[in-house]
């Protein structure tokens, strides 16, 4: 079968839903869910074999012939945003519903269409001109998408944010494209590996394919923009929205040639952003802005994984390098699928409690089982551990890397190095992620909202049961996905050609679901045998304290504490104290904050400076004529003395 | 058969052989402080009765309050599966498995302090906080220290990993490894297991408000790891593959011993540190570990 004609009818039928989503809410749901499933069904069939789709239309737009093209490695990225596309409209059904917000919802179910549409675009265009244009729309849409609540301030801000550090890429991208054009005559796409003065436009590409990735330092705009945004568009943006960023990096690092010191830049970029990434995260206190700085971490691993591939290819095509790409790709759907799952649970919490302060949750479990038992999926799929998803791709990485460093060549020690942050990252994200799962589910509620929570409706828990059954099939069968991610590291790489799946990749398979079913087997068993002993249920033992509060509760902040301390040098905590007075104090209070540090200590100052200096220039326009005639003969008498002194020369 | 023989052999040797660890590091700090101290099988015995003890649940606590041990005692149990037992092998060997034996043991975290946090006490959440902080750092190092035997061997399979010695760089290894296990392991002079009713302490605060056979998994489970760091610290260090198999078994047994009795001596001999100076320990450790790879570098080259 040809992937052709289900791209077609999933274009066709996201454009319709554009048009379908301000009247009709059932009609846009079907469409849209039938356009994620059929660009889902061509990007599988492109990846299980079927030759790619390429197809140069007749007619022109902006002076360009349309030219469509899905390869594996396009596919890759198109099937996340497939699915995430259709879970995510079906969560807005229930999240976002007209009932709800009559004034936003039907605005976001359009604006919502164009975004998948765009996103599909700028995956299948392969004209620069073209690109840039769905690359333009996907943003306004995001941009649109994040400030459907538009009455707080908060969100107001963080969608300028994002709008203005989404145009900073885009200005890189536009100087990218047309340099490029420049260079080969024209705006067509395409692999062009043999031109090596192509080779230093890939740093454009990278900043402006890195902003929009939220590659750390540029990351300044995500945390907010995730946050403030409604939940399922952050799934969104978390899950498939930043990918695109890393495609673009994938895309134009496997077309044109790349400097030689590209792999060191993204590699160390990478693992520095798995780092500080997770470090932010750990110590965040509001449950969505915590996800958000989650996902510079994890674009940090995904990017290890691909600037070890670019170290890999410029090292004769060492092995090593296609078990980190194939990492990386495979680290792409998995952070897409429990991203979008943690962020849809955020939303569910969200929605029954009205709060994201973590200090404000807790003891969740009882009032949202459902919810508590997908989020515990996705948490334990993030912190990367076995039996999930999220391990077998951090897995890969890791071979990647510890392969690397077994060869002894010179990107050994970048290997070493990111290694190393690896590690201490995921070590990180598991304590970031208890935090999480404990503060928000388990122990007594903190607070009324809290404690007065309701269960989701079953158009958000559908969604969420989907993307936690992704996860967990993709954790233990991950030899399914092999020859899939093998087509798309050979998409990016011909010297690397699919093949079967490794040896140890099926051993890990095979160990992931061994220790799946004795993991069940021992809690089933645990649970019968142990519950059946049950004497009594007693109040928590606080070392004889006989009437606990829930105020007593190790709070977020408190569990990050230690780790907080460490990470001083660039989290800058402040803190705002008043120690209880007298004999009989009345009021303590201690309130910790985080900073957004390259936001506030580097952008902040630099752009103050930018408009005090602009502030100063506009003295000169004052409105008043006569010095404006003095401005023309000044001028005139410069130009006058610049023209005769070069004619006496 | 042979397969299933071995597989049960080296099973009941993981299982039944880890309690003696903690029994045997109290009659080392005992006899050092002239006490005659609780018999060498004192686990045993607390095992025994805990298993038919009733359980008591926290209020507040979910399901998983009694599941998080039992998931964390497979999770340590199907580690120690893919460290090799000196001339009996591992269970389990693949290109790869040294990662998963280290994400497994954090599994076996995870379970734990999300059995703590269930709670909902103060306590019980500072033992946590500490035990994912450290973590941290003990991660690291046993990372550089795992990549160190792949620069010497070659290999990133535990099985030929631990196969021959580190050369010049196992003085370093073993110090940092030996560090690291004292830190997982929650012993002096990171944590101290003799007490659990002090506001410094990590693991055994994290365990106050289980009972009954959750606590014995959560005890048994502990005994465990203690072994699977013992056996891997041994191994990491001595030349293994170059022993006949019964002088391998010797050696290995001589070398977990010796790591116990020090244990023991460390304990006996240090007081637990400030916290303050927690972190700059497990730095120490870590570099250690990073020295040991440079050495390593060096010396394979």
């Amino acid at each position: 079968m040809r992937a052709g004609p289900w791209l077609v009818l999933a274009l066709a039928a996201l454009t319709l839903s554009a048009v379908a989503g301000r009247r009709w809410p059932r009609t846009w749901l079907v469409l849209i869910v039938a356009g994620g499933a059929a660009a889902a069904a061509a990007s599988v069939l492109v990846l299980s074999g079927a030759p790619g789709w390429e197809w140069r239309g007749a007619f022109r737009i902006g002076g360009e012939a349309l030219h469509l093209r899905l390869d594996a490695l396009s596919a890759v990225f198109l099937a996340l945003v497939g699915v995430l596309g259709g879970a995510g409209a079906v969560y807005a059904h229930g999240y976002w519903s007209d009932a709800q917000y009559p004034a936003s919802a039907p605005r976001g179910r359009a604006w919502w269409s164009v975004l998948v549409l765009s996103m599909t675009l700028v995956l299948t265009l392969s004209n620069g001109l073209h690109f840039l244009v769905a690359w333009e729309s996907f943003a306004i849409a995001a941009f649109f998408l994040i400030t459907l609540d538009g009455g707080a301030r908060a969100v107001r801000s963080a969608g300028w944010l994002y709008l203005a550090a989404s145009h900073a890429g885009t200005l890189a991208l536009f100087a990218f494209f047309a340099l490029l054009s420049a260079r080969t005559g024209s705006w067509d796409l395409g692999p062009m590996n043999a031109q090596a003065a192509l080779a230093p436009l890939f740093w454009l590409a990278l900043f402006g394919f890195g902003v929009k990735a939220g590659l750390f330092p540029l990351h300044v705009w995500l945390p907010s923009a995730h946050a403030n945004a409604p939940s399922h568009v952050s799934a969104i943006m978390s899950g498939a929205a930043i990918k695109m960023g890393v495609y673009g990096i994938l895309r134009f690092s496997g077309w044109l040639p790349v400097p030689n010191a590209a792999g060191w830049v993204v590699i160390g970029f990478g693992a520095v952003s798995a780092l500080l990434g997770i470090a932010f995260a750990f110590a965040q206190g509001d449950l969505k802005r915590l996800l958000a700085y989650c996902s510079v971490e994890n674009v940090g691993i995904i990017l290890v994984g691909v600037g070890g591939a670019m170290l890999a290819s410029t090292a004769g095509d060492a092995v090593w390098g296609r078990l980190l790409l194939a990492g990386a790709l495979l680290h792409v759907w998995n952070h897409g699928l429990f991203k979008g799952l943690l962020f849809m649970g955020a939303g569910s919490v969200l929605h029954a409690t009205g709060t994201r302060e973590l200090s404000r949750l807790g003891g969740l479990w009882r009032r949202l089982p459902w919810t508590s038992l997908m989020f515990a999926v996705g948490v334990l799929a993030v912190a990367g551990l076995p039996p999930l998803n999220g391990f077998v791709s951090e897995w890969l990485v890791y071979l990647g890397l510890f392969d690397a460093v077994t060869s002894r060549g010179p990107s050994a020690w970048a290997a070493i190095f990111a290694a190393l942050l690896l590690g201490t990252a995921g070590a990180l994200a598991l304590a970031s992620f208890v935090k999480v799962g404990a503060t928000v589910f388990l122990g007594a509620p903190r607070g009324p909202a809290a404690a007065k929570a309701h269960e989701s409706g079953r158009a958000m828990l559908a969604p969420m049961g989907a993307l936690a059954a992704l996860c967990v099939t993709l954790g233990l069968a991950p030899t399914l996905a092999w020859p899939a991610i093998a087509r798309g590291v050979a998409a990016w790489h011909p010297a690397w050609p699919a093949t079967a799946a490794p040896l140890a990749l099926q051993a890990i398979g095979g160990a992931q679901l061994a220790l799946a079913t004795l993991l069940i087997a021992g809690a089933i068993v645990a649970w019968h045998q142990w519950r059946g002993k049950l004497a009594r249920r007693a109040l928590t033992w606080d070392c004889g304290y006989a009437v606990p509060t829930a105020r007593m509760q190790y709070s977020s902040a408190s569990f990050a504490g230690i780790v907080t301390g460490w990470f001083r040098w660039i989290l800058w905590p402040r803190l705002a104290l008043r120690r209880p007075r007298g004999l009989l104090p009345a009021r303590a209070l201690r309130l910790e904050r985080i900073p957004e540090t390259v936001l506030e200590l580097v952008i902040a100052p630099v752009g103050a400076l930018f408009l005090q200096t602009a502030s100063g220039a506009r003295r000169l326009q004052h409105g008043s004529l006569q010095a404006y005639i003095l401005y023309v003969v000044v001028a005139l008498a410069a130009l006058g003395a610049m023209v005769l002194e070069a004619g006496a020369r | 058969m042979m397969i299933v023989l071995g597989f049960v052999l080296r099973l009941a040797l993981w299982l039944l052989l880890a309690p003696l660890l903690p029994g045997l590091i109290n009659k080392v700090k005992a006899w050092v402080a002239g006490r005659r101290g609780p018999p060498v099988l004192q686990l045993y015995y607390d095992l025994a009765r805990l298993w038919h003890k009733q359980v008591v649940m926290s209020t507040l606590a979910s399901p998983a309050f009694i599941i998080g041990p039992a998931v964390a005692w497979v999770a340590v149990l199907a580690a120690t599966l893919l460290v090799p037992l000196g001339p009996a092998g591992a269970t389990l060997s693949f290109r790869g498995d040294v990662i998963l034996m280290l994400y497994l043991l954090a599994l076996a975290r995870f379970a734990t302090t999300w059995a703590a946090m269930e709670t909902g006490s103060a306590f019980e959440g500072m033992g946590a906080a500490r035990e994912v902080s450290f973590a941290v750092l003990a991660e690291a190092a046993m990372i550089a220290a795992m990549l160190t035997l792949a620069v010497q061997t070659g290999s990133v399979s535990l099985a030929t990993m631990l196969a021959p010695s580190v050369g010049t760089s196992a003085v370093l290894l073993a110090a940092g490894l030996f560090t690291v296990l004292l830190v997982e392991n929650c012993r002096v002079p990171f944590d101290d297991p003799a007490t659990h009713l002090e506001l410094t302490m990590i693991h055994e605060v994290m365990v106050l408000d289980h009972s009954g056979p959750p606590l014995a998994a959560i005890l048994h489970g502990a005994s465990l790891k203690l072994l699977l760091f013992a056996v891997l610290l041994t191994q990491a260090v001595l030349p293994m593959g170059t022993y006949s198999p019964a002088v391998a078994a010797a050696v290995l047994l001589t070398g977990v011993l010796v790591v116990t009795v020090g244990v023991g001596a460390v304990e006996s001999l240090m007081a637990r540190f400030s916290f303050r100076r927690v972190p700059l320990l497990l730095t120490t450790a870590v570099l250690l570990c990073v020295f040991a790879l440079l050495v390593a570098w060096q010396g394979a080259a």
